[in-house]
């Protein structure tokens, strides 16, 4: 019995040195609550452009730019569906389920469309980022200014987008859904209260300003008949645009750029037409991929990308012949024609070569980007269609581009104002803001406007074009439900919103999917 | 008695020894030598006795043995594992006798959690595989020599890929988010790993397949339990005892996939580039490969000790892709103060160079132009700039990708016998591997190194794990009742730690991988282009307390019981715990009735409860990362859910083992298993939490099955003696609940068919549904037209509307087999022995990806991409769309592997046996499957294109998608020897 005593004593001895009562696990490579970067601006020196400010604000701001200028989210939501951009399906490549073409169709579907459920996850993953910011006690006035006006532009993607949504503004705390009425109301209580608090002046680079509000209410409120859903234009909604247009005009803080092609280069940092932008940048603003979302395979050789390009989004034929030849804006906003590979001495003109082209493409191996597409699918040719070069790209482009994305802009302002004055009946007065930007692209002034606005909406669609406004102008002008290329006409009111994404129904259990869906 | 060694044969040999010479007056000598019949080795400490007496002897070293007997003795040679033999010695003084396997004994030993139990006492589904039954032929993943020989048992390394393991599923899937492999015991050391063990080591492989008999491994059996028992040496009285095995194997591809020659591609359409060149044939090759396993074993009353070396040089058919491997293990074993304590140590290192080569060089040797050059004129690889297309054979020329491993792990056993029938068990083992992997791509490598200036990556590494047990075993017989009781503690720890690098833009390809600084890549600092990361797992804990009894009452009736109290660190705060309990029962029904046809009769049932642990950590909480964008800033990754719990599974096990006449034997079990609240990531309301993710326990799924194992012991046909054994198996899983009601999954991917999915997940169905419109011809624009399937007039068949209410969309096939079927045959005629083992698997599709993507004559592509060619391709169709075209029938019938051996039968004193032996694995294959492999796919592999790198991660909720990056399954010849000394 001695011996069993003692072996005993052995083994819970052992039981003690071994034995661990406390799980607590540890995570080693992650933050967690209790760690936080002491440093949250480490990342700003090695901005090749220009560094957004050190304000603890960049986790809420670097939201706009996903989805803003790639593929899958925003961007696509709205301009796959609209008439100036198109994604074939090229035989094999780009039918995805169909996800594009049904886009293109109007046949909007909750899951399995392009863009859906990104363009919803994308803004609510900013409103939350402002939402958590903002609920820092003693956060300075200007800063909660610069959140909720940031917020609010979120929610105006929503708005315009998905109509009736959550209104979410404490991180964590469900609510229930909202019609869209009260969104839009909701967009403007927080763009009028915000403005006191923005700075005044054009702001810090990458941030939100009172131009910034303006611009939007502008806007929100040129678009109110949509939104509100009112059988006619209010001339007091209209009114007000105009008004927020000329605290913009009015500022003296943004002037017209006299070359259109500097708005939109890799080098357009705070440029003097910018109001409020993603500002992209190749390190510490990722997100766009136009030359790769654009760009057939061998274009790679043209602007030597460090990766190969996916031969996906160009223009309709329509669309591109809007345009009139001596616009600066066609040539500003379109890669046409044959293409060559890069060299130092731009006189030397080596095709490139598609080796394995197509039968479908007219050309045959040396590439040649033609307006003309043949078809929406199964077989639109590879070279099919004029490449969406607006956001241009320079040479030896790396994976994320460099180019901010205005997401306002005085141009839009000035058009704004123009359509708002128009819808006034003050066709005059409209005309001198819309010729301001035809003097710009270098063509001749339009002398009227037709009574549908027809002109308006095409002189919009020259301007604004790859920024993501076609859709919202579309359905403003009822032109939503036109044909167009390869797109039936359709009389479907409840298509001028898109359906809430499937997954986020599911997730959520308390969302009602949109009428029609 | 409970024995507690694992090398339980040879500790009763041990006590056999000391079975004292007894002789007596007018006896007379008689020797002789025993010997196994499978391979006509000596068999040492075999029990040799005189009938009705309790007089006997044992066999030496060799086998050989001398016994005095008086006339008319019947002699009773026994050996635990064999048939027992009586002979009549009558004027006989030399008695050789050939031994031979007993399948129909039920008192064989089996090794269990904590211990052993002989066979008869065991209430639950265990099935034990000792080395002749093993699978054989060129085996280097200790997994591959169980494939299809347990019923319930799925193995499948579809492909044969020598440096990917296979995909182990014990009565199919488990749990989803957690592991779904099943717990390994190696020497009992829980959660040890198989890529330590070279195959010819191991001595048997017991599988704990049920709930009772997994229960007592807690929170990790829910996948079932595979113990390992590593060979030792045995007690030859000082002797030293040799072995070699040695053989070389010659691998080729059984199937390449059927895509167009050159001419046909040509008539098709294809431009046509003016060479030949069949790029499948150019990126394989006959692979060969040598193994050499020597090993030195011996031991005295004491000690014994067993060392073994084994030298692996595999090479696979896909060229480079192979490995150099050494690995060795030393096994001892001590006992002293009256054998009161007992000491094993087992050490084994393993030494691993591979290179992984590049499975796309297949992908890409289907589609890439046949009548393109390899190269030009000039030197300069053939390349075209397209989407998802890249010369194969510059793939395997410009670009290496290699890597090192290396596991080591020891553990250390004390038993201590304290008194007669009280022993006390500790066991401390540590593991750990290391891998270093580098990639390097040419700056002139299209595939992957051309856009950077040269790309390098490099990976490393550490993982160790600590095992602490400790546990007594009290064991009493009494009047009734033999009664065994085990308690005990256990704690284990796991750490994993790894870095990855990756970088390009090299001055030249001179230094590959290893001159990380001159990558201009870190001038430019962006991260898209500088890769870098590194990361450490927290201290995984996990500690136990565990309990088990055994009855035995009446030598009838058996009953066991256990429990185990397990905590885990990766759970939530408020349910770190659980409890895991077991019980099972079984009667020997042939104690109570006597039932002439029957030999063994036993009725057992078991019920158990086991759990799943995920391979994550953090589950339960808030996780960030940094963003550099916009100047830095932190983003929630993972939202916390503090009550995640564990992963619980409840299993019925009913079974019956039997025995009729004298030579058949088997096993027949049913079961149900209820898995509930598995632990998965699902998608969160964005608008509430800010990652839009965390993980619940979300789900259950349930599954029906029933195995049948059969086995034929000895039929004689003249001199040939045939053994078969038949295994067969059938499950059903459904997934009771879920995080959606219905979801699809299985993405088909680029190009142009990324939004495709091919798998349906739905609550209350069947798991393993491919799911996909109907093909119902050609349209004029040589779109494919689908089937109005509910009949209302208008066809929904677009991918994106998979789960409408009005799709025109159903199941396809079914992903996981409905039936699996092992066919064992052993004979021997002579000195020949010749082992065929047949396979099975029926009821089984995979979606073919390479005919869904390239077998359509798009006019577009067809310049582009060479086609697969299938005499199911229908005419006029050319584009491209996932649809019933492609989902095929993969039932298959194999004959997986034969051996042909002949035993030299010596009696040189320098060798004890000499065997050669020739083997073809997947010697044929029957099946309808157009692809090169319809072995089932159990888990997805996900998609890929274009170059990019894989997903590592498996989704086990959509099998039976056969993607384009799989390897081609080879057939293997392997001419091979055993000597011992």
């Amino acid at each position: 019995m001695k011996n069993l005593f003692k072996s005993t004593l052995i083994i819970a001895l052992s039981f003690g040195a071994f034995s661990c009562t406390d799980l607590e696990e540890e995570i080693v490579d992650s933050y967690t609550k209790s760690i936080t970067p002491a440093n949250p601006g480490v990342g700003t020196k090695t901005n090749v452009n220009k560094p957004t400010p050190n304000d603890g604000l960049g986790g809420a701001f670097s939201r706009v730019l996903n989805g803003t200028g790639g593929h899958g989210g925003y961007f696509s939501l709205q301009e796959i569906p609209s008439d100036e951009v198109v994604v074939t399906q090229k035989g094999g490549d780009w039918y995805d389920g169909g996800e594009l073409i049904v886009s293109h169709q109007h046949n909007f579907r909750s899951s399995g469309m392009i863009g859906v459920e990104g363009a919803w996850n994308d803004a609510y993953g900013g409103i939350f980022q402002c939402n958590d910011l903002l609920k820092e006690a003693g956060l300075p006035l200007e800063k909660q200014a610069q959140l909720r006006m940031l917020r609010a532009y979120f929610y105006w993607r929503l708005l315009d987008l998905y109509g009736n949504v959550k209104i979410v503004t404490t991180p964590g705390v469900d609510v229930s859904q909202s019609n869209r009425l009260a969104v839009y109301n909701f967009v403007e209580a927080e763009l009028l209260a915000s403005i006191t608090d923005l700075p005044a002046g054009r702001g810090e680079y990458g941030r939100a300003s009172q131009g910034a509000a303006y611009a939007l209410l502008a806007r929100l409120y040129l678009n109110a008949k949509v939104y509100k859903d009112l059988a006619a234009f209010d001339d007091t909604d209209l009114q007000k645009s105009i008004d927020a247009a000329d605290m913009v005009i009015n500022s003296g803080n943004y002037s017209l750029e006299p070359d259109f092609k500097k708005v939109f280069s890799p080098d357009n940092v705070e440029n003097v037409e910018h109001i409020f932008v993603a500002p992209f940048d190749e390190a510490t603003g990722t997100g766009m991929q136009f030359p790769y979302m654009t760009l057939h395979y061998p274009s790679q050789l043209t602007f030597k990308l460090a990766q190969q390009p996916w031969n996906g989004y160009s223009t309709l034929e329509a669309f591109y012949n809007s345009f009139e030849d001596a616009d600066k804006r066609k040539a500003a906003s379109f890669i046409s024609g044959p293409q060559y590979a890069y060299n130092v001495d731009p006189e030397v003109k080596t095709p490139i070569l598609d080796l394995a082209f197509d039968k479908a493409d007219p050309d045959g191996a040396p590439i040649n980007y033609t307006p003309f597409v043949n078809e929406l699918f199964p077989n639109g040719s590879r070279q099919g269609g004029a490449r969406l070069g607006k956001f241009s790209f320079k040479v030896g482009q790396n994976p994320d581009a460099d180019n901010d994305y205005p997401l306002l802009r005085l141009g839009e302002v000035l058009l704004n104002r123009g359509e708002a004055l128009w819808r006034q009946g003050k066709t005059g007065e409209a005309l001198i803001e819309i010729n301001k930007l035809r003097a710009r692209a270098g063509v001749s002034d339009l002398p009227s406007i037709s009574s549908d606005g027809g002109d308006l909406l095409a002189e919009r669609g020259r301007e604004l074009f790859q920024e993501a406004l076609r859709r919202t102008d579309l359905i403003r002008f009822g032109a939503w439900g036109n044909a167009w290329w390869e797109k039936p006409a359709h009389n479907d009111p409840n298509k001028n919103l898109m359906p809430i994404p499937n997954s986020a129904i599911v997730a959520a259990t308390n969302l009602t999917q949109n009428p029609g869906y | 008695m409970i024995r507690l060694y694992l090398s339980i044969r040879r500790y009763t040999i041990f006590v056999l020894l000391f079975a004292s010479f007894v002789a007596t007056a007018q006896e007379r000598v008689v020797s002789g030598k025993v010997t196994s019949a499978d391979d006509g080795a000596g068999i040492p400490g075999a029990n040799i006795q005189i009938k009705g007496t309790s007089s006997g002897t044992v066999s030496d070293a060799d086998g050989n043995f001398k016994i005095n007997i008086s006339p008319n003795a019947t002699l009773v040679f026994s050996f635990i594992g064999y048939a027992t033999q009586e002979i009549v010695v009558g004027t006989q003084s030399t008695i050789n006798v050939s031994m031979l396997t007993d399948v129909v004994s039920l008192s064989e030993i089996v090794v269990t959690g904590y211990g052993t139990q002989e066979k008869k006492e065991i209430t639950s589904s265990v099935v034990v595989l000792t080395e002749k039954e093993f699978n054989q032929g060129n085996i280097n993943d200790p997994s591959q020599l169980l494939a299809g020989k347990v019923a319930g048992l799925s193995i499948y390394n579809r492909g044969g890929d020598p440096n990917s393991n296979a995909t182990i599923r014990l009565r199919g899937i488990s749990t989803v988010g957690s592991n779904t492999e099943p717990l390994v015991v190696i020497d009992g050391v829980i959660g040890a790993s198989l890529s330590n063990v070279d195959p010819n080591d191991i001595e048997s492989i017991n599988v704990l397949k049920d709930g009772s008999a997994a229960a007592i491994y807690g929170s990790r059996g829910s996948s079932g339990v595979i113990l390992v028992t590593t060979k030792r040496g045995s007690k030859r009285g000082g002797a030293v005892g040799f072995e070699y095995n040695g053989y070389v194997a010659a691998a080729t591809p059984i199937r390449m996939q059927p895509n167009m020659s050159a001419g046909e591609y040509v008539a098709a359409g294809g431009n046509d580039l003016g060479s030949v060149t069949d790029w499948q044939d150019e990126v394989t090759r006959t692979g060969v490969s040598n193994v050499h396993n020597i090993a030195v074993s011996g031991g005295t009353k004491s000690t014994t000790f067993r060392l073994s070396t084994n030298f692996r040089n595999i090479n696979g058919i896909l060229e480079k892709s192979g490995f150099d491997q050494i690995n060795t293990r030393a096994n001892l074993s001590h006992s002293a103060l009256d054998d009161k304590l007992k000491v094993d140590l087992n050490m084994a290192l393993t030494n691993r160079k591979s290179n992984f080569s590049f499975n796309d060089a297949l992908r890409y040797a289907v589609l890439f132009n046949p009548t393109a050059p390899i190269k030009f004129d000039n030197g300069d690889y053939y390349q075209a700039i397209l989407f998802d297309n890249f010369n194969p054979v510059a793939i395997l020329d410009q670009n290496v990708n290699e890597g090192k491993r290396k596991n080591i792990n020891y553990n250390a056993k004390i038993d201590y016998t304290i008194v007669e029938g009280l022993t006390a068990t500790a066991n401390f083992g540590q593991q750990f591997e290391t891998n270093l992997n580098g990639e390097y791509y040419s700056r002139n490598s299209l595939y992957r190194g051309l856009n950077r200036g040269g790309l390098a990556r490099r990976y490393t590494s550490d993982r160790q794990f600590t095992l602490f047990e400790a546990y007594g075993t009290y064991s009493k017989d009494f009047n009734k009742v033999d009664l065994s009781v085990t308690g005990g503690y256990s704690f284990q720890e796991d750490q994993f730690e790894d870095m990855f690098l990756e970088f390009g833009n090299f001055p030249s390809d001179d230094l590959g991988y290893n001159a990380l600084e001159n990558a201009g890549d870190r001038l430019s600092g962006l991260a898209s282009l500088v890769n870098v990361n590194s990361s450490a797992s927290p201290k995984n804990q996990i500690t136990a307390l565990f309990a088990r009894v055994n009855l035995t009452i009446d030598k009838g009736i058996f009953f066991n019981a256990s429990v185990r109290r397990e905590g885990s660190t990766k759970l939530g705060e408020d349910n770190r715990y659980g409890i895991f309990p077991a019980a099972g029962v079984g009667v020997d029904i042939l104690h109570y009735a006597n039932m002439n046809s029957f030999k063994a009769l036993k009725v057992r049932v078991g019920y158990g409860v086991t759990g799943s642990l995920p391979g994550q950590s953090g589950l339960a909480q808030d996780l960030y990362t940094y963003s550099f964008n916009q100047g830095g800033n932190i983003t929630k990754t993972r939202d916390a859910n503090p009550d995640l719990k564990w992963e619980q599974k409840e299993e019925i096990n009913l079974g019956v083992d039997f025995g009729i006449g004298t030579h058949l034997t088997g096993a027949l079990d049913v079961y149900t298993r209820n898995i509930k609240d598995f632990i998965l990531e699902r998608e969160v309301d964005p608008a509430v939490y800010a990652s839009g993710f965390r993980f619940e326990n979300a789900g259950k799924l349930k599954t029906n099955g029933i195995e049948l194992t059969l086995n034929y012991n000895d039929i004689n046909l003249g001199q040939v003696r045939w053994t078969p054994g038949i295994v067969f198996s059938k499950y059903n899983t459904t997934l009771e609940e879920f995080i959606v009601d219905k979801q699809v999954r299985g993405e088909l991917g680029a190009p142009g068919q990324n939004g495709t999915y091919m798998i349906r997940v739905a609550e209350g169905e069947k798991i393993g549904q491919i799911w996909g419109p109907v093909f119902d011809g050609v349209e004029g624009n040589g779109a494919p037209r689908f089937k109005d399937l509910n009949g209302d007039g208008q066809i929904i068949s677009a991918p994106g509307q998979a789960l409408a209410d009005d799709g025109d969309f159903k199941e396809l096939g079914q992903g996981i087999p409905a039936a699996e079927f092992g066919w064992t045959n052993q004979l021997t005629f002579k000195n020949w022995d010749l082992n065929a083992f047949f396979r099975a698997a029926f009821g089984h599709s995979l979606v073919n990806s390479f005919r869904a993507f390239y077998e359509p004559l798009d006019p577009g592509a067809i310049n582009s991409y060479n086609r697969i060619q299938t005499d199911k391709a229908v005419a006029g169709l050319t584009s491209a769309q996932y649809s019933s075209l492609y989902v095929e029938k993969a039932g298959f019938f194999k004959l997986d592997n034969i051996t042909l051996g002949y035993n030299f039968k010596t009696s040189s004193t320098a060798f004890k046996s000499i065997r050669f032996y020739g083997s073809v694995q997947n010697a044929f294959v029957i099946t309808n499957y157009t692809g090169v492999d319809p072995e089932p796919q159990l888990a997805d592999i996900g998609a890929v294109d274009n170059a990019n790198f894989a997903p590592t991660s498996l989704d086990v909720l959509s099998p039976g998608i056969d993607r384009r990056q799989s390897y081609f399954q080879s057939r293997t010849f392997t001419f091979g020897i055993n000597i011992g000394l």
